[in-house]
């Protein structure tokens, strides 16, 4: 059995404990709800967005470590970002997760790859994506409008 | 002679092909005996035909068999007679059948039905929905930070439109043990028929629906050693004619044509389709097995283990239990200090230890005790002290891990 201690890595770690932007905001653009009704994780993000750009992400809610540190991570990450960035930066890592391609370093931060571990434990592998899939979503449904 | 509980982990085959295992989710799904399981692969080996159709040996041998187990179920829970027993897919179909082809026929804008906060959500949806379809209205029995149901507000709830009421015998998450026989008093002064969710109490404490006066009391077998989809719906008899059809279809009917079809008596309306045979013979198996434990030894031996668990709990400090019930049975929830349960139940994974993460079909429990979620330990009879303790080490070794 692998070790759960290697799932908790430092980033992970220092992402739950200190997650980017985690701030309940009622000032935002637009809100992308990212619920799991089997465990009862359920986060927010908050987007301020212009058009196409997305000028600030804040994000708020309950969730475990996995899922915190991710949504974390894609908070800061999509910060700045077009669309179309954003949903790359969603697709590519979902890609990663469902061990459809090789780890993406043109869109993702190599910060990400703390998540290759979720490999070994596919029972959290919810956890992981939560926010990636609901955001993309999100993102599909503003493209086809 | 009733079976030894220190050797009984030898008589459930999973423990024997995963030596390492902790199970401590039977609140969720027990582990099966042998017996149970080698009574499935005998019948579809030696015996499988279809009931109730069949003039050959094997055909009218498992309509006897299935036939029996009614009348097994029927003494077990101390019934008044075999056919006030149905066999369905399970609790959630059980209260379903309830809500649809019992309540929703009587219930009227403007009456009420009353369930508890601490209901699972097989006990509170169909509830909620009926009241949707029928504009009436769900009332709710709240409960208090020990997680025992506040009664003294029953009174006010129950009046003179209230149609039925709907409480868990035992929760399924802070491991309360309601006090039925004060709440079926109450709802019987005022001629309200009760429904009892029996799906984590029998087979794990004795009941007596005649003696409790009970109208409904409705639970499954995977809970109590049997098999996966195969449960109980038990309806008092006086009650028995206002149970109508669920499912249509064959094997439920007295004489069809192509306009109109006139339905069997209750129980056997409610079993439309082929039935879950060797789920129910695998019932039948179970409970033979449940009679040849002691059960008060049974009950009082998952108590034991259950106590030293929540001392084991408190010893570790920082971790928060959920409730602290009057009386409880083999179930307790927590959380571990700001470590999200998920992230507790992956730890204890690692160390073969089976526990349950997230809300346990419970969220408005969780809610009213101002939590979105828990970690649960549930025992049965083949936990052991080393289970226990092995659990504790384990948490012990989070909290460590994560300061």
């Amino acid at each position: 059995m692998v070790d759960v201690k290697i799932l908790y890595s430092k980033v992970i770690k220092d992402q739950n404990e200190r997650p980017y932007h985690f701030e309940k905001r009622n000032d935002s653009t637009a809100i992308v709800k990212a619920y799991n009704p089997i465990c009862g994780d359920r986060f927010e993000l908050y987007l301020s967005h212009d058009g196409m750009n997305i000028q600030q992400v804040y994000f708020h809610g309950f969730g475990c470590a996995i899922s915190k540190a991710s949504t974390s991570l894609l908070v800061r990450a999509i910060e700045g970002k077009t669309m179309g960035e954003a949903m790359n930066i969603c697709e590519k890592f979902l890609e990663f997760m469902d061990k459809k391609t090789a780890f993406d370093l043109v869109n993702l931060t190599d910060e990400f790859l703390a998540f290759k571990t979720v490999h070994d434990f596919p029972e959290r592998y919810d956890c992981a994506t939560l926010s990636f899939r609901e955001l993309s979503k999100f993102l599909g449904s503003i493209e086809s409008k | 002679m009733a079976l030894s509980l220190q050797s009984l982990k030898s008589h459930f085959p999973i423990f024997i092909h995963r030596p390492e295992l902790v199970y401590l989710d039977s609140a969720a799904t027990s582990q099966k005996p042998k017996v149970v399981i080698a009574s499935i692969t005998d019948f579809y080996e030696k015996e499988n035909a279809n009931i109730h159709r069949g003039l050959y040996e094997i055909s009218s041998k498992a309509t006897e068999r299935y036939e029996k187990v009614r009348t097994k179920v029927a003494d077990f829970i101390r019934a008044e007679a075999p056919n006030t027993v149905a066999f369905t897919k399970g609790t959630t179909e059980s209260i379903n059948i309830v809500a649809q082809s019992f309540l929703k026929r009587i219930l009227k804008a403007g009456d009420n039905v009353v369930i508890s906060a601490m209901e699972h959500h097989a006990n509170l949806i169909p509830w909620q929905q009926v009241c949707a379809q029928c504009n009436a209205e769900l009332r709710v029995i709240p409960v208090n930070k020990d997680g025992d149901l506040m009664l003294e507000e029953v009174s006010t709830l129950i009046n003179k439109n209230t149609k039925l009421v709907a409480v868990t015998h035992i929760s399924n998450v802070l491991g309360t043990i309601n006090p039925i026989e004060e709440i079926i008093s109450i709802a019987h002064k005022r001629n309200i028929p009760i429904l009892v969710d029996g799906a984590q109490s029998v087979g794990h404490t004795p009941i007596d629906v005649q003696k409790l006066n009970l109208d409904f009391l409705v639970f499954s077998a995977h809970k109590m050693f049997g098999p996966l989809g195969t449960g109980v719906l038990y309806c008092k008899k006086e009650l028995t004619s206002g149970v109508h059809p669920f499912n249509f279809g064959g094997g439920s009917i007295r004489d069809v044509a192509l306009n109109h079809t006139e339905f069997m008596d209750y129980p056997n309306n409610l079993e439309a389709g082929t039935a879950n045979i060797p789920g129910v013979i695998g019932l039948g198996v179970a409970i033979d097995f449940i009679q040849s434990l002691d059960l008060k030894e049974a009950e009082d031996y998952v108590s034991l283990m259950t106590t030293s668990f929540r001392e084991g709990l408190k010893s570790i400090g920082k971790i928060k239990v959920m409730g602290n019930p009057k009386k409880s049975g083999g179930i307790i929830s927590f959380n571990v200090n700001d470590i999200h349960p998920h992230d507790v139940a992956s730890f204890l994974a690692s160390s073969s230890i089976a526990v349950r993460a997230g809300h346990h079909c419970a969220q408005p429990l969780h809610k009213a005790m101002d939590t979105s979620a828990s970690v649960r330990a549930s025992f049965s009879i083949y936990n052991t002290k080393e289970d226990v303790e092995n659990t504790i080490a384990s948490l012990i070794e989070l909290k460590k891990f994560w300061s």
